[in-house]
């Protein structure tokens, strides 16, 4: 039921002093959009609390762009911790937006970004707490648009009976589309139905009510979508692209949240895509092509962004900082200008090899902490089959360089259950990290008494197989076969200064199944969160059992979904949208796997034929040149 | 002479110390100390004040904040010491400040001490409150509320749990005075003022919201409901030795202290 837009704070404050961290609920950050006045109100909800979701680059893309629309005013909301939305609920007050302190359930639209599997289930614990339908079908005709976006709408197929509508790619410009679509249809009096086949018809965008599931024999148990007989809606949905990032805002983060956040600094994106083609990396597929921001308008925005938020870091994000053609001379330049600032640049990630070490000594300064590089599989075999192309002798390189330059702590990324792997693979991980260790010790010296010497530690991720990828035909390893090469890990590693982590094999399961199931996957997901499963991406909230027992209670076996293969001629369940990749670019890749063929970066050589190019009209856009390196 | 307890100034001596007198209201009452120090260190940067920045590990902003304000409490008077290097006119610092601050943290007064005052989280020892409580049930009388700090102070210290860790707090040294105003209606809830005169040393500081959850957990009160608490600092000083409250601007006392 749509409800009243009015300010209700004052049933919030009474709770403030109950709860921890109130600051999550106050609102009147700076920089935070205080003007409102519509007369289209649109909500922009990460679903997971405040801290954690404020600093999505996403949002404040879409809440800048929305914002800046005629017409159209745009608000912010996050999941209540678990403390919060007990009382709400007990005291009969909805989930509110931040800025005007509304009833979410009071806007036109309101939409989700998926940033991981994870978050389904605080999809719903949402649009229940602000009282909003949870089925799209179910929803009044005056009732908000529920729309999605973001890296997990890739495979939106659990969810999506829960949205009016699913943007594909690049959202800033999209957005405005929709709202705009939405908002003209409202005012010639459309009925609900009538505005969502307009949207269908809206580039880009997803409408899953007007798609149907097909289970037939070219088709996974989970079937594929068709459009619906006379919808006029696409067969196949691509994304939006936008051809030229230095053409968009490059200041998107604006708000200076009052709360320590996760990432709690002023974030610049440098460029978008990569083209590295990593095997098992969804966004290296999804985000294509690579467009970079001019080294000048970084340095440009970074500089305003400081001024106008006050922040004393400032991260050049993107999914490979250092690949960005003027790397270097933009870390330079940054230094120069922030020196006497206290200001502190940070990149995300370093490139294993020495250019990387030089990227990360440009951003330290004095200050040396730890220093992060991602082999992601211990042997040249494996690395060859995921098309990670660095060498052992990159890595080896890239540690001399690092210890030589005054790191002492040095972390190594590392998967487990990628295609291929044998036990072999997995001893080889420590065997990198103890021939790292030497280097440092043969470098540093190595104390008599533990302070001040060298150490390395191994953070080992479980492999999901995610759709649009190489990968995305292959079962997941199973959880006791996960288990035991952990402990196969473990009991390889010998020396005190090696310290490994790994990643939950049970959430992974829960994540493996959430990406490979189709449209009845909805019914796992209502289950589990009818028994209480939510904020599933924290440790201390996750619950394994629940999620086997919902799955059972509706016929579904979780463990053995996400283990499943698909066959690789098989119509696939998101098969109906295309980040422009081609499905035979991708069947090609896992051939390349199999036989351990590379495949080299476009960027850096010569067209490799994903087909995002010639699909989407589009091409890499490179600011210097990469060939120059 | 005037001691010089806790942490050293972190000036050096050809810095600028600003002293920053500002307020936190409304619902930003609900931010922690650390969100207030944050929020502060970014408007300081944002009105493009010329701070100094240390020469440690981290290259933090020189900066010293007064005493933490409880998570809830409102407050007029709260202090920060900025070093700047370059001399900028008072005035105008302050107008630079209150154009980059969010309104409830709002600076209201600005004017440079010496160099080698104490630091002010120490420094500053004696805060007075005002408390109003809201919604007790029609049985309280304010005399009760007296007597149930009397029996308090008589017992000379307060067990209470901050969030699972027990602590004590004495009051013979923290609970200087108090005074309890007459009843009053609000929301349509009876309400209440109390007037609290607080000292604070390193052995701790006593929290006006300790006190009265102690005072409702009274036998002469424990029958009383409590429905909810407004507190605000309205003024803080440091106790010279003879007792007498030393305002944190006077300038004497900054003369004396070098």
């Amino acid at each position: 039921m749509r409800l009243a837009r009015e300010d209700r704070f004052a049933q919030i404050e009474p709770l403030l002093g109950k709860v921890l961290h109130p600051a999550r609920y106050l609102d009147h950050e700076w920089g935070a959009q205080e003007q409102q006045d519509g007369p289209f109100h649109v909500c922009m909800i990460y679903a997971d609390t405040y801290e954690v979701g404020q600093p999505n680059l996403g949002i404040a893309i879409l809440y800048n762009e929305l914002n800046s629309a005629e017409g159209i005013s745009c608000e912010r909301a996050y999941l209540p911790w678990v403390d919060m939305s007990a009382l709400m609920r007990e005291r009969g007050v909805p989930l509110l937006s931040l800025e005007t302190s509304s009833p979410v359930a009071s806007f036109d639209v309101v939409g989700f970004t998926l940033a991981h599997e994870l978050v389904v289930s605080n999809v719903l614990e949402t649009l229940d707490l602000a009282g909003i339908a949870i089925a799209a079908e179910d929803r009044d005709e005056d009732d908000a648009f529920v729309i999605a976006g973001g890296p997990s709408a890739w495979n939106c197929e659990p969810l999506a009976p829960v949205f009016d509508a699913v943007l594909l790619g690049d959202g800033e410009e999209e957005i405005v589309d929709v709202a705009r679509c939405i908002r003209d249809a409202r005012a010639e009096g459309l009925s609900r139905q009538e505005i969502l086949l307009r949207l269908s018809q809206v580039e880009s965008i997803y409408v899953p009510s007007l798609y149907e599931v097909v289970v037939d024999e070219t088709s996974t148990r989970w079937g594929y979508a068709v459009p619906k007989k006379g919808s006029g809606a696409p067969e196949v949905v691509y994304k939006r692209c936008i051809p030229d990032l230095a053409a968009t805002e490059p200041v998107a983060q604006r708000i200076v949240p009052y709360m320590g956040i996760v990432q709690d600094r002023f974030a610049i994106e440098v460029l978008r895509g990569c083209a590295r083609g990593c095997r098992f990396c969804q966004a290296g597929m999804t985000y294509r092509p690579v467009r970079e921001r001019p080294a000048e308008q970084v340095i440009e925005a970074v500089t305003d962004g400081l001024a106008m938020t006050g922040y004393d870091e400032c991260s050049l994000s993107s999914l490979s900082t250092t690949d960005h053609s003027e790397c270097a001379s933009m870390l330079n330049l940054l230094n120069e200008r922030t020196r006497d600032l206290g200001v502190r640049v940070s990149i995300p990630s370093q490139r294993l090899d020495s250019f990387g070490v030089d990227m990360a000594s440009a951003v330290s300064g004095s200050r040396k902490g730890g220093l992060t590089f991602a082999p992601e599989a211990g042997t040249q075999r494996l690395r060859d089959v995921i098309n990670k192309n660095v060498t052992d002798e990159d890595l080896e390189r890239a540690a001399r360089n690092a210890f030589e330059n005054g790191w002492r702590r040095m972390k190594l990324y590392f998967m487990m259950g990628l295609p291929t792997e044998t036990d072999e693979d997995i001893l080889a991980i420590t065997a990198a990290a103890r021939r790292v260790l030497e280097i440092g010790r043969e470098i540093c010296g190595r104390p008599r008494k533990g302070k001040g010497g060298v150490s390395v530690s191994i953070s080992v991720a479980v492999f999901v197989p995610k759709c649009y990828t190489p990968f995305q035909w292959v079962g997941q390893l199973e959880r006791d076969e996960v288990r035991r090469r952990q402990q196969l890990l473990l009991q390889s590693a010998q020396d005190r200064d090696i310290r490994i982590s790994y990643h939950d094999s049970d959430v992974s399961v829960i994540e493996g199944a959430l990406s490979k199931m189709g449209r009845k996957g909805f019914e796992v997901i209502r289950e589990a969160w009818r028994r209480g499963c939510r904020f599933d991406a924290w440790t201390d909230q996750f619950k394994y059992d629940v999620w086997l027992e919902a799955g059972r209670a509706v016929g579904v076996d979780l463990e053995e979904v996400a283990t499943e293969s698909f066959d690789l001629e098989a119509r696939l369940p998101w098969d109906h949208t295309s980040p422009g990749v081609s499905k035979g670019f991708l069947q090609r890749e896992w051939r390349r796997a199999l036989g351990g063929v590379t495949t080299p970066d476009c960027t850096m050589t010569s067209c490799t034929g994903c087909g995002v190019c010639p699909s989407l009209g589009v091409s890499n856009r490179i600011a210097g040149d990469r060939h120059a390196r | 002479m005037i001691a010089m307890p806790g942490k050293p100034p972190i000036g050096k001596p050809d810095l600028e110390r600003l002293r920053v007198r500002f307020g936190k209201d409304g619902r930003l009452a609900y931010l922690g100390h650390l969100e207030v120090i944050n929020t502060i260190e970014r408007s300081v940067r944002r009105a493009g004040l010329p701070f100094s920045v240390g020469n440690g590990f981290a290259r933090r902003m020189r900066i010293q904040f007064s005493q933490a304000l409880p998570v809830g409490a409102a407050s007029s008077c709260e202090y920060y010491d900025l070093y700047l290097t370059q001399h900028v006119e008072p005035t105008q610092a302050l107008a630079a400040l209150a154009a980059a601050t969010p309104l409830a943290l709002a600076p209201t007064q600005a004017a440079y001490v010496a160099g080698r005052v104490p630091a002010l989280e120490a420094w500053l020892t004696r805060s007075h409150w005002s408390v109003r409580l809201l919604g007790m049930g029609d049985a309280f009388e304010p005399e009760c509320l007296d007597e149930a700090l009397v029996r308090l102070r008589e017992r000379g210290s307060i067990d209470f749990m901050r969030g699972d860790k027990p602590r004590t707090i004495g009051l013979s040294n923290t609970l200087v005075s108090w005074e309890v105003g007459s009843c009053a209606e609000e929301l349509g809830m009876r309400a209440i003022d109390l007037s609290l005169d607080t000292r604070s040393s390193n052995l701790g500081a006593l929290r006006p919201a300790v006190l009265i959850d102690a005072a409702f957990a009274q036998e002469c009160l424990a029958s009383t409901s409590l429905d909810s608490m407004r507190v605000l600092r309205d003024d803080q000083w440091h106790e010279g030795e003879d007792g007498g409250r030393i305002d944190p601007y006077d300038v004497s006392i900054a003369v004396r202290a070098r």
